[in-house]
């Protein structure tokens, strides 16, 4: 039996899915988890777009940690800058960088090394991941929103690869210390967001199967984000139906769009639990994690911390019990 | 204008959106319509969208487009005068596709294999986008098709299709290109030495401290390929010629989410930039609002939590008492009007932010997986605002 940490425990944190799942919101809401029980927590973003820090209540992209609430600083990480840093440390000639023909050189010499970039964007995370200062740790908590699934495994493969691949050099040796990180069940977890519906299932559990299998890395939970519950009895919606002809024209309409809505709740709320029935029964062992389709106008800094809420409730106690509630 | 119209008047129509969004079952939808208006049509798809495929009943996807068989029509009650072909882009073929045609024989082997090659091919940011981009070329060239719809690739920003090319161009270059071809590379170190000390002691240091011996694997690669590479740059300038053409219309894919809508914005934007204007918006997946059509009983659009009362009780007249059932699917009701209204507010405000001539038109959220003919046939409705005449 290996060493484990409980996972909400755990230092590094990774948050993979593919796209349009709601994967940001969900490290956003882990993040603020960490930060509310006290934790000096980072949030990462693999790239500059914003979105992770605006989440989280920052103006823009972060290029160094930033805070953004108690306990809680943001960070977007930019792979081409990760690096320049990097090669900028073992070459000490950096102006020979400067001139157009070698940093065009310099432009195929990366693009010829597969993965150098993402190797050095991991590398980064396993930075901070790892950085202290006095003596103890900077960070209690990282998490990281990865980018959406193919792309973001492409990232987790990195250090293994490299380990494998790469001649004996600075790279190597660098990757074979992230690698190891990425691989211990006491400080790393990645966490799979998904949908109850055809394609992100059978995407999750390909993916499951690759951390796995292949890359051997520490699972965490598999959330399944915006599950409906709302089943309606057919024999009560045909009542209703029966029953509106009776009304005046416009309760009439107002119970015809009753109806629709509650076929539709009941629509999805079926195909939601045919999937994640299909997603329990291939993942037997796998914590799974619920949280409900949140019906708002706009969502908000409040529908933010909402879900965290509900997100940790739903880590804390088994998955039933949430259900229940909701059903 | 119409989306009916807009389609109707163009020969390539190119969906683009941030991933999630439901782009495939819309340029298959729009794929589908063009066939029932008598088009010879194909539709190009980027994502493995496996069950769609085997819906259309075309088996897998190949690179080669395939023909959407009469009884796979007729099984859904549709009879179009046109026909419909799908493909599924099939970025590494198509890539070993162009080695096969420009490199000689005995050094294809070794170029399929060249890490360097592999990585442009399959993991240079752009590389499937440019090639989605190549095969649209393929299409337009041919006389075979009267409608070729595009689903471009899931990108963060979809801009990044509308960038690879000249990305591309500028990667491949040919004044730096020459530079890895003979005779500096091949002579080997020394040589290229001889040609910029500098630049051979900054490579070696690269080399050193990662560990990657590249420089030899570029060199072979471009000695190989240096007839690709000759007529690069009028392959992008055809690329934007077909892009920017008159027969070509892009339609953005979006949802009324927030954070899709912000992508969505970018997109518009930056679309401007390039010169490549937008034709026409699909809102994918919208919750309808209810909106009384009397003046009494307005108040009810806005249901709040004090208003789900009235609601409770119109719902308990009608089912004869049964209040726990009643409040169940009042407080239903209220969760999709405030989805709703949220979605309608941000739409509206999209809305006025687009030239109005682009039409923009909305699908409602259907509460099912849209994965079948009929399905996408039943998507028309509010796509083209009418059935297909041949579903009839």
């Amino acid at each position: 039996m290996p060493v484990t940490t409980p996972l909400l425990e755990r230092r590094l944190h990774f948050v993979v899915g593919k796209g349009g799942v709601g994967k940001t919101t969900i490290a956003a809401a882990l993040a603020e988890i960490l930060a509310r029980q006290g934790r000096r927590t980072l949030a990462i973003e693999m790239d500059v777009a914003g979105r992770l820090p605006v989440m989280l209540g920052a103006p823009g992209p972060a290029r160094v940690p930033e805070a953004v609430a108690a306990n809680l600083f943001v960070l977007s990480l930019d792979g081409q800058a990760a690096l320049e840093e990097y090669l900028g440390l073992v070459i000490p000639v950096r102006r020979l960088l400067s001139t157009v023909f070698a940093s065009r050189i310099y432009q195929y010499f990366v693009a010829a090394a597969p993965g150098l970039k993402e190797l050095m964007t991991i590398g980064k995370i396993w930075f901070e991941a790892t950085r202290e200062e006095h003596g103890r740790p900077v960070w209690d908590a990282v998490v990281v929103d990865a980018p959406a699934t193919g792309h973001g495994l492409q990232y987790l493969r990195m250090p293994r690869a490299a380990r494998e691949t790469f001649g004996a050099g600075l790279v190597q040796r660098e990757a074979t210390r992230v690698a190891a990180l990425l691989e211990d069940a006491r400080t790393t977890a990645v966490h799979l967001v998904t949908l109850a519906e055809e394609m992100p299932v059978a995407e999750t559990l390909e993916t499951q199967a690759q951390l796995r299998e292949v890359l051997h890395l520490p699972q965490g939970w598999v959330i399944v984000n915006r599950m409906h519950y709302r089943q309606f009895d057919d024999a009560l919606l045909r009542r209703l139906a029966e029953g509106s002809v009776r009304l005046p024209p416009e309760d009439a309409a107002l119970v015809r769009c009753v109806l629709e809505r509650a076929s539709e709740e009941s629509g999805w709320a079926a195909i939601n639990a045919h999937y994640l029935g299909r997603l329990r029964a291939a993942l037997a062992g796998v914590p799974v994690v619920e949280l409900p389709f949140l019906f708002v106008e706009e969502f908000g800094r409040d529908t933010l911390a909402r879900l965290s809420r509900l997100l940790e409730a739903a880590i804390r106690q088994p998955a039933e019990a949430v259900a229940e509630r909701w059903s | 204008m119409t989306l009916a119209e807009l389609v109707a008047a163009h020969r390539v129509v190119i969906s683009a959106g941030s991933g999630g969004v439901g782009k495939t079952t819309v340029a298959a939808s729009i794929a589908l319509w063009g066939a029932l208006q008598g088009r010879r049509t194909v539709v190009m798809t980027i994502d493995p969208a496996r069950r769609l495929a085997s819906s259309l009943d075309v088996g897998a996807l190949g690179a080669e487009p395939r023909e959407i068989p009469a009884t796979a029509f007729a099984a859904a009650g549709l009879h179009p005068p046109g026909t419909l072909s799908a493909m599924m882009l099939d970025q590494k073929g198509a890539w070993d596709a162009l080695v096969e045609r420009h490199a000689p024989a005995e050094a294809v082997p070794r170029i399929l294999r060249n890490p360097f090659y592999q990585h442009l091919s399959q993991t240079f940011a752009g590389s499937q986008e440019y090639m989605a981009i190549e095969q649209l070329c393929v299409l337009v060239e041919s006389q075979a098709w009267d409608l070729i719809v595009v689903d471009t690739p899931p990108t963060r920003h979809a801009l990044d299709f509308l960038e690879a090319p000249r990305r591309l161009g500028d990667f491949l270059d040919r004044s730096i290109v020459k530079w890895f071809i003979k005779p500096y590379f091949s002579a080997g170190w020394s040589a290229l030495r001889a040609v910029n000390r500098s630049v051979g002691f900054l490579l070696r240091r690269l080399e050193q401290a990662t560990g990657v011996s590249a420089l030899i694997e570029i060199s072979d690669f471009f000695n190989n390929m240096s007839g690709l590479f000759e007529n690069f740059q009028a392959r992008v300038d055809r690329a934007y010629q077909v892009l920017r053409g008159p027969e070509t219309a892009f339609v953005l894919v979006t949802s009324p989410e927030e954070q899709v809508l912000g992508d969505a914005e970018y997109l518009t934007a930056k679309l401007g930039e390039l010169r490549i204007p937008l034709a026409g918006v699909v809102m994918n997946r919208v919750h309808r609002e209810f909106r009384p059509a009397t003046r009494r009983a307005e108040k009810r659009a806005e249901v709040g939590p004090e208003d789900v009362d009235e609601v409770v009780r119109v719902v308990a007249g009608a089912l004869g008492d049964a209040m726990a059932e009643a409040r169940e699917l009042a407080r239903n009701f209220a969760d999709y009007q405030a989805l709703a209204r949220g979605e309608s507010l941000r739409i509206e405000q999209f809305r006025t932010e687009l030239p109005r001539r682009i039409p923009l038109v909305t699908v409602p959220n259907y509460a099912r997986d849209v994965h079948d003919l009929a399905a996408l046939a039943a998507m028309h409705a509010a796509l083209f605002g009418a059935p297909p005449p041949a579903a009839a």
